[in-house]
């Protein structure tokens, strides 16, 4: 079984998973590695080039990550979210 | 003051016309309905709210606050700007949550997840601050492009105020956040660009960037150029223990809802995103834009210092930004750049005008005073609500020095003492309505007390503002911890409700449990491959 999984059905994508947990790891620190790498790159620092290249590739892997589950849950809460909003409305004009 | 050709003037009055157009052209669209007026139908791909998030967080005053903490600190003064980065984690984590409420507003969210009275005082001063805060900012950005127009152009200030803000008004008036977000988004490709350019140009001019890193080591200032040159673990002007404070604050923050005075013009680009993936890349990528943003800000500014490396007074280095465009760039770029400020401000003002009265008409008439409204007068209340505030934000603007320093406290007051509460409310089953309350009204005590009355009567030592943080959050758990545990749980039936429809995460497992006893979820699969 792969530690990262790719193939979710919509009910096993609702739930907070590793994959979620390891996005939240990585997605923070991408912000910091294009900060911090775009300004010294712009300095033409090496080390700016490296933290760059470190940030997009961190990016690149938590959308390998975490776009599969994504999908599953959007594509299945389309099909709910009329129900939805049709509820909703009843809850603000207290109907509900 | 500055000169402007023929040139000039042409690029500023193409750009005035051709963003107005733009938002006035889906005055159709706008119109529809409620949901069209402030969320465009909910159904809009990842990149429109993206540029949208980008935009109306580049506003007049944005390069003036990132010119003074970069001309003070060097690039070290880029985690200033860090506090952005509250939708790393919230991207994931409470955008999925709130995009699956379908909440139009924050306030609308309360009543979603508690119930009872509470839920409706929540609701209702959630959207009243709302209302006054939109109002407040409209009033502080417009009186930002006031003052630019009076250095430029040396009209009196409230004309830079009044001019722009009305142009910006006939497509929000029009259209509602489909002109917004349409306009945001060629205000967003303009202001990007031209940031580009004008940076560059700043770079250049300063020797480029070999010039520049070797002129900072001739001036024994080598350190500006480290991002993490702490002056200490708690002492000087830039400690660790500032620092760490404010990746905390930024970071885990993003796990709740309210952390960021940002999460209020975020929620609305969240919920017209079209899906739960669109809405998490937008509020993401948005994001990642501005932090690129600032650090190419950084880097012109930094060249800046290299030309003019002695200013004292705070007020003339921040206009570093600002001072590299209008007295670098040729004749007819000028214009250009002009036009480009004048983007930037109209994506800031539309954005809060439908933003507050997206409060106003949402939670207030339409909750409140007439639920059986039909969405034709909504859309008029919206257009009533969006003159009101701007008409509003000229009273606000007028006397904006008198309450600058008050209401910079009342932010504050927002940021510290209801930072846990806010992320309590979405991970915690437990947390209610009662308690969320509580901790606003402790948090106004509290930061009064704590910052101001007790150093002026010496019972507190005067504190730096990362020890504050830590006192409030710890003196108001102290009040809001008890009412919670002395209140009811929310009604379980509610509960149930919210967490089928947005399935939060966190502490939610006798809810959880009731609603697969009700049959509302499938039951638990111990074996599922993969999940934690």
């Amino acid at each position: 079984m792969a530690w990262i999984r790719r193939r979710w059905t919509a009910e096993e994508a609702d739930r907070w998973t590793r994959e979620d947990y390891v996005t939240f790891i990585i997605s923070p620190l991408v912000y910091m590695l294009l900060m911090v790498g775009t300004a010294l790159s712009l300095l033409l620092r090496w080390p700016g080039f490296l933290l760059l290249g470190i940030g997009i590739v961190c990016l690149l892997l938590m959308i390998w990550v975490i776009d599969p589950k994504l999908k599953a849950i959007s594509e299945d809460y389309e099909i709910k979210q009329r129900h939805y909003l049709e509820d909703l409305e009843k809850i603000v004009r207290w109907e509900k | 003051m500055v000169q402007f050709a023929f040139l000039d003037w042409f690029w500023v009055v193409t750009f005035i016309v051709l963003m107005t157009v733009c938002g006035v052209l889906f005055y159709k669209l706008g119109k529809r309905s409620m949901a069209d007026f402030f969320l465009a139908g909910r159904g809009l791909p990842w990149w429109l709210p993206a540029t949208s998030v980008y935009a109306t967080h580049t506003a007049t005053d944005t390069p003036i606050w990132v010119s003074g903490v970069v001309y003070q600190h060097g690039l070290r003064g880029l985690w200033y700007t860090f506090f952005s980065a509250w939708c790393a984690i919230s991207a994931f984590a409470s955008t999925r949550i709130f995009r699956r409420s379908l909440a139009y507003t924050q306030a609308e969210w309360q009543t979603l997840r508690f119930s009872g009275l509470g839920a409706e005082l929540l609701r209702g001063w959630i959207a009243g601050w709302q209302v006054f805060m939109n109002m407040f900012v409209l009033g502080w950005v417009g009186m930002a492009m006031g003052k630019l127009c009076s250095y430029l152009f040396g009209w009196p200030q409230w004309l830079g105020l009044v001019l722009f803000s009305t142009i910006c008004a006939i497509y929000v008036l029009a259209a509602g956040y489909w002109g917004v977000v349409m306009s945001d988004f060629q205000q967003g490709v303009i202001a990007f660009l031209v940031i580009l350019i004008v940076s560059f140009w700043g770079i250049g001019v300063a020797g480029g960037p070999q010039g520049i890193v070797s002129k900072l080591s001739e001036m024994s200032q080598s350190w500006r150029l480290n991002p993490f040159a702490f002056s200490g673990l708690t002492g000087g002007d830039f400690p660790l223990a500032w620092f760490l404070t404010m990746l905390i604050i930024a970071v885990i923050g993003g796990f709740g809802m309210g952390t960021a005075i940002d999460w209020y013009p975020e929620a609305q680009r969240i919920q017209s995103a079209k899906t739960v993936r669109d809405a998490s890349y937008s509020i993401w990528s948005g994001t990642a834009l501005i932090v690129v943003r600032n650090s190419i800000w950084a880097v012109a500014i930094l060249g800046f210092f290299v030309l003019y490396p002695n200013i004292k007074e705070t007020a003339l280095y921040e206009m570093a930004w600002y001072r590299i465009g209008f007295e670098y760039l040729p004749v007819g770029m000028v214009g250009l750049f002009f036009a480009a400020i004048v983007a930037i401000h109209l994506s800031t003002i539309s954005a809060h005008l439908n933003l507050g009265a997206s409060y106003a008409t949402r939670d207030l008439y339409h909750h409140y005073f007439k639920p059986k409204a039909t969405e034709r007068e909504l859309v008029w209340v919206g257009r009533v609500s969006t003159l009101i505030l701007l008409i509003g934000s000229f009273i606000y603007g007028s006397m904006m020095k008198e309450i600058t320093q008050w209401l910079i406290f009342a932010l504050w007051i927002m940021a510290a003492g209801i930072w846990l509460p806010s992320i309590l409310q979405v991970v915690w089953w437990r947390f209610n309505s009662w308690g969320y309350l509580s901790s606003w009204i402790a948090n106004l005590g509290l930061s009064w007390l704590v910052v101001w009355v007790l150093p002026e009567f010496r019972i507190l030592p005067a504190l730096p503002d990362y020890l504050q943080f830590w006192m409030m959050m710890v003196l108001g758990a102290l009040i809001y911890l008890p009412i919670t545990f002395l209140t009811k749980p929310e009604d379980m039936d509610r509960l149930v409700k919210y967490y089928v429809m947005s399935r939060p995460l966190g502490w939610w497992k006798p809810v959880r449990v009731e609603a697969e006893r009700r049959g509302l979820l499938a039951l638990e699969v111990r074996s599922r491959k993969g999940g934690s």
